[in-house]
């Protein structure tokens, strides 16, 4: 189970006590402590995007069906996604969520203001929130439904980033369910347990380069108001229910920067950290799980989109091509890759790794949970690979788009004739390399780090890895097959 | 400097350099003779007819290019090369994306395979629903990218294995 409520019952883990470097941003940058403690920053940040969405939504339902003449396509599925990965991820954290337009008109529900706090009380909180206000089921408070969702929409990935309409549908029903979970459920249960995208930034946000974190836990563990999950006269209660006593990963933080705002203790800073290196423990099966579907995830995309196979196009464009039993066996294959086949592998090489370690005194499910760090760093890493020729090569169209965004024959920017051009494809591959050998290097080191703290012998933890850390070159190697091979 | 030497990150980076290095001479030994090479090529929503192409650098290729349903393009990457096909014609047209100007009516285009590695061929011309994701492979053998960078993965994986091997992190068994 992967809840932000556990956080506040579980005890706080060793491995925040040997934190690594890391850069007090606040401190150093006193005017961005300022500007995040403004009602409105939350605001001002959605505020395009919001724009920006309503505009995409447009396109979607009025504008051409071509997706590459279209920007709800263009934009959100080759701009969009390449800063979501290649940027924000690794280098902002969940940075995205600061400024996501989906919840917006949630919240605006739920707290009706947009941007001044309500005192008073509602369930758990010192905020006047409206709406039913339950809880989430306990059974569900865990992101099995953001696997299972995201693993649904990536079946229908060949329709979902080519149709514009099919784009603005899935975009409008998770405004409207983010909107009506907002009424009946307490704070953002929408993105701590729907949310498809908030699923996978969850997971990738444990290797980024920064962290919202308390500078001193002590002063948390002291502080009588816990002002920044029950909120205050200063800020709301956390939308994401985090205590920032006991946040020791960035998973399920939305870094909405309420605690800043409302903390009495003025104990919340915004930090730099090394890439890869702090959160290094997934918590739950549900955590792990999402680790093999986005890993696998990538491949799949990689062979059907990226690959040059059209048969497996053909499969996966069902509303074009209609062949259902093409179809059938490529959402089962899919299927069957991220939850079954890979899973199986992975736990493989974890029985080989404490067989060959003799280490009857770990059990296979903690080292099967721990040890599945590894392929965070590597997933993160392989999507980016997936994702640069996306930009390289298909980027040309965010200039005609920009001019034209309907395709109605506009040309607002004079751009729109833009021809389609490849920036230096024929580099891709250079920059594939890389990629996947840092996946590779960050992987192995954060494979080390889980087992330093399982293992007091040396000789046990470095047996123990050697079955995984193979399974990691084979997925690097298949990766490499597919991109240069 | 000893202490530079002994480190670990050097052996680690020595491990790397000589995986890469083992990767890159498991192909540079791959000596084809040059041939020439006639190829067909077919279009069709959303794929090429061959997917893919292995030919071996040096080779002389002559394309025919062929659209099967509705008016494609051909963009071959790294050998600036582009063309577009109309269904029912035997000629198409072709020009170098680089120098710009008018495509040119051909029934065969050729070029010699000189760079090795992969390349994707790409439909340049709108086609339909999928048409980004339209292409096909040349691969040019000796892929040395390929197989050096397989042994600089297999060079991290064994140098990062000794820089955590027991003995290496100074515990006694």
């Amino acid at each position: 189970m992967a809840t932000a409520e556990r956080i506040l019952t579980e005890p706080v883990p060793q491995e925040i006590e040997k934190k690594p470097w890391r850069f007090d941003v606040f401190a150093h940058l006193p005017w961005l402590k300022g500007l995040v403690r403004m009602r409105s920053f939350q605001f001002l940040v959605i505020l395009p995007n919001l724009f920006l969405f309503y505009l995409f939504l447009i396109a979607g339902f009025f504008g051409t069906p071509i997706g590459n003449r279209n920007i709800i396509i263009v934009f959100v599925w080759i701009l969009w996604w390449f800063v979501l990965i290649a940027v924000m991820m690794p280098f902002g954290s969940r940075l995205w969520c600061t400024m996501c337009p989906l919840p917006f008109f949630g919240d605006w529900l739920q707290r009706r203001s947009v941007v001044g706090v309500r005192s008073g009380k509602s369930p758990g909180t010192l905020n006047k929130f409206f709406g039913l206000q339950k809880r989430w089921p306990k059974r569900l408070s865990n992101i099995w439904l953001q696997n299972f969702g995201f693993l649904f929409l990536a079946t229908f990935s060949a329709l979902l980033v080519t149709r514009p309409l099919v784009s603005a549908i899935v975009f409008g029903v998770l405004i409207l369910l983010a909107a009506g979970m907002a009424l009946v459920y307490r704070l953002r249960t929408f993105c701590n347990y729907i949310c498809p995208i908030s699923g996978f930034l969850s997971l990738y946000a444990m290797t980024s380069t920064v962290e919202l974190r308390s500078a001193d836990k002590e002063v948390c563990l002291k502080c009588t108001t816990k002002s920044c999950i029950r909120g205050s006269d200063k800020g709301w209660a956390c939308p994401w229910n985090v205590y920032m006593g006991k946040l020791d990963r960035n998973n399920y933080c939305g870094l909405c920067f309420e605690c800043v705002k409302s903390c009495p203790n003025d104990n919340i800073s915004l930090y730099l950290r090394p890439f890869s290196t702090s959160d290094v423990a997934l918590r739950g099966y549900d955590e792990v799980w999402k680790a093999c579907i986005m890993l696998m995830l990538a491949f799949s995309y990689s062979i059907v989109l990226l690959g040059p196979w059209g048969w497996l196009k053909d499969w996966a464009n069902i509303s074009e091509k209609h062949n259902w039993g093409g179809f059938g066996m490529f959402a089962a294959g899919q299927a069957l890759l991220a939850l079954v086949i890979f899973p199986a592998l992975f736990y493989l090489s974890i029985r080989l790794g404490k067989w060959y370690a003799r280490a009857d005194d770990v059990s296979t499910k903690e080292l099967f949970l721990k040890y599945a760090y590894m392929l965070v760093p590597m997933g993160l890493l392989a999507w980016i690979a997936f994702s640069v020729p996306l930009i390289m090569v298909n980027g040309s169209y965010i200039v005609s788009v920009a001019s034209d965004p309907l395709g109605w024959g506009m040309n607002l920017l004079g751009t729109a004739e833009f021809p389609w051009k490849p920036l230096w494809p024929q580099w891709v591959p250079f920059a594939q390399v890389p990629i996947l050998l840092a996946g590779l290097y960050f992987g192995l080191r954060g494979l080390h780090k889980v087992g330093s703290q399982l293992f007091k012998d040396p000789t046990q933890l470095f047996r123990s890895m050697i079955p995984p850390a193979v399974l990691l070159l084979g997925v690097t190697v298949l990766f490499l097959k597919l991109f240069i091979g | 400097m000893k202490h530079l030497i002994d480190s670990k990150y050097v052996r680690l980076a020595v491990v790397i350099v000589l995986g890469g290095l083992a990767g890159f001479l498991f192909t540079a030994f791959h000596l084809a003779p040059p041939q020439d090479r006639s190829i067909t090529i077919t279009a069709h929503k959303y794929a090429y007819d061959p997917p893919v192409l292995q030919v071996n650098r040096g080779d002389r290729i002559h394309l025919h290019l062929v659209a099967q349903d509705v008016t494609h393009g051909f963009y071959l990457e790294g050998y600036n090369l582009e063309a577009k096909m109309r269904p029912e014609n035997d000629t198409f047209w072709v020009r170098h994306p680089s120098q710009g100007g008018d495509f040119e009516e051909v029934d065969e285009v050729s070029f010699v395979a000189s760079r090795p590695g992969k390349f994707r061929y790409r439909c340049s011309i709108t086609c339909g629903y999928m048409h980004p994701f339209m292409q096909g492979e040349l691969i040019v053998r000796p892929n040395h990218l390929f197989s050096t960078s397989v042994g600089l993965s297999m060079g991290l994986l064994l140098g990062m294995l000794l820089v955590f091997r027991p003995s290496s992190q100074g515990v006694k068994k």
